[in-house]
């Protein structure tokens, strides 16, 4: 996965490691509305780059978080089954994740479960949140309180990509909680996950 | 030249999609019918109604015709070329809300997004509004809120 020559540039891992760049992953059910939401708050300012091999779209962002420029690269995924082996890259060196259910199908809210455990098992201490989407189909949802969020201690989002609500504020918040991770990790994994990979290597080498 | 788009539909034979608009500067309703040329059943509905849209001789009139409609209504007549009734494509634009998306193919999953981008168009504001307002918050407060039924079951992870 990490490995010279077998990644496009873009995807290269080791870029992660610089001071100033942070990988947020947006994660959920097919057509919740995450592309909608990247959009919405980048408007077109950046040209995203399809990446259809991983099943996902990186979208670069440049953010000022205190006095600092920070390059943000989002990593927008797709819901679909048939792409579930890609997510591991998706997981990997990410600095934070958001996590969407859409208000109106509440099987997309039932498989946050899935998602966090996924993520979880990957990641499993960087800052996450739990966004609502499309509120402004049922206001009337902002009303209801969601016990997921509570339950594992997220933070929570009543948003809609269509009218605006909430996103900028959402994605602010994220990407200052990237950073603050960054500056102050607690995930060994991508450690592991390196010599992993090594060791692997050195055997094809053999 | 004001156009505001009424309705929109398609007609088989010839192939062509159907406009009943106003024209603002009369206040006369209007039907206008485009025939769809070089569309067959193997074509690209996306780029077909791409090229629709920008086409020099309808676009005024397709203004406030969204690409995604434009799209599903190519899809609808690429699924009478390949055969299927009426009811069977506009079935499969249909949303149920207990159906796992998760599972559909490519093809199947962008009718769902193309009926869902009926009302999110609707809701839309869009950037060159002129009430436009990039950071909108909004608090709802915890105070009220109801507990939600679909916290009731109480599964693993929940
Ligand atoms: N009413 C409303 N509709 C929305 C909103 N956000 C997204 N939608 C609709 O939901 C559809 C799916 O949104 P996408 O952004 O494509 O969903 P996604 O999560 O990226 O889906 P995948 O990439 O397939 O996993 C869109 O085509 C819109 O019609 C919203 O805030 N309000
Ligand atoms: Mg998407």
């Amino acid at each position: 996965m990490a490995r010279e020559g077998s990644t496009h540039p873009d995807l290269d891992p080791a870029k992660y490691d610089a001071a100033e760049a942070v990988k947020i992953i947006c994660l959920g059910d097919s057509a919740v509305g995450k592309s909608k939401l990247m959009e919405r708050f980048l408007l077109d300012e950046y040209r995203p780059q399809q990446m259809s091999t991983y099943a996902l779209t990186l979208y670069k962002h440049k953010a000022t978080v205190g006095n600092k420029t920070v390059a943000v690269d989002f990593w927008d995924t797709a819901g679909q089954e048939r792409f579930q082996s890609m997510h591991p890259s998706y997981y990997y060196k990410a600095h934070a994740c958001i996590m969407v259910f859409d208000i109106q199908r509440k099987i997309t809210y039932k498989n946050l479960s899935m998602w966090y455990k996924e993520l979880r098992e990957y990641r499993p201490e960087i800052p996450c949140c739990v966004v609502a989407n499309k509120i402004d189909a049922d206001m009337k949802a902002t009303q209801r309180s969601f016990n997921f969020a509570k339950k594992h201690d997220l933070p929570s989002y009543f948003v809609s990509a269509a009218d605006g609500t909430n996103v900028v504020k959402m994605f602010r918040d994220t990407i200052r909680r990237a950073v603050e991770y960054k500056q102050n990790p607690t995930d060994f994994m991508d450690e592991v996950l390196q010599e992993l990979e090594v060791k692997v290597y050195s055997s094809n080498v053999a | 030249m004001n156009f505001e788009a009424k309705r929109c539909g398609v007609q088989f034979s010839p192939p062509s999609i159907v406009l009943i608009y106003e024209n603002k500067s009369t206040n006369k309703l209007r039907k206008r019918i485009i025939p769809v040329r070089k569309y067959s059943k193997d074509s690209d509905y996306r780029k077909a109604a791409e090229t629709l849209k920008n086409h020099p001789r309808h676009r005024d009139y397709l203004q406030s015709v969204s690409q995604s409609q434009l799209e599903r209504l190519h899809i609808i007549l690429r699924d009478h070329m390949q055969g299927l009734s009426l009811e069977q494509s506009l079935a499969s634009f249909r949303l149920d809300p207990e159906q796992d998306l998760n599972k559909l193919d490519d093809d199947e999953l962008a009718r769902k997004k193309g009926k869902m981008d009926e009302l999110f168009e609707k809701n839309r504001k869009r950037k060159d509004d002129p009430d436009f307002v990039y950071d909108v918050e909004v608090e709802f407060s915890a105070n009220n809120q109801e507990k939600c039924s679909w916290d009731e079951e109480s599964d693993d992870g929940f």
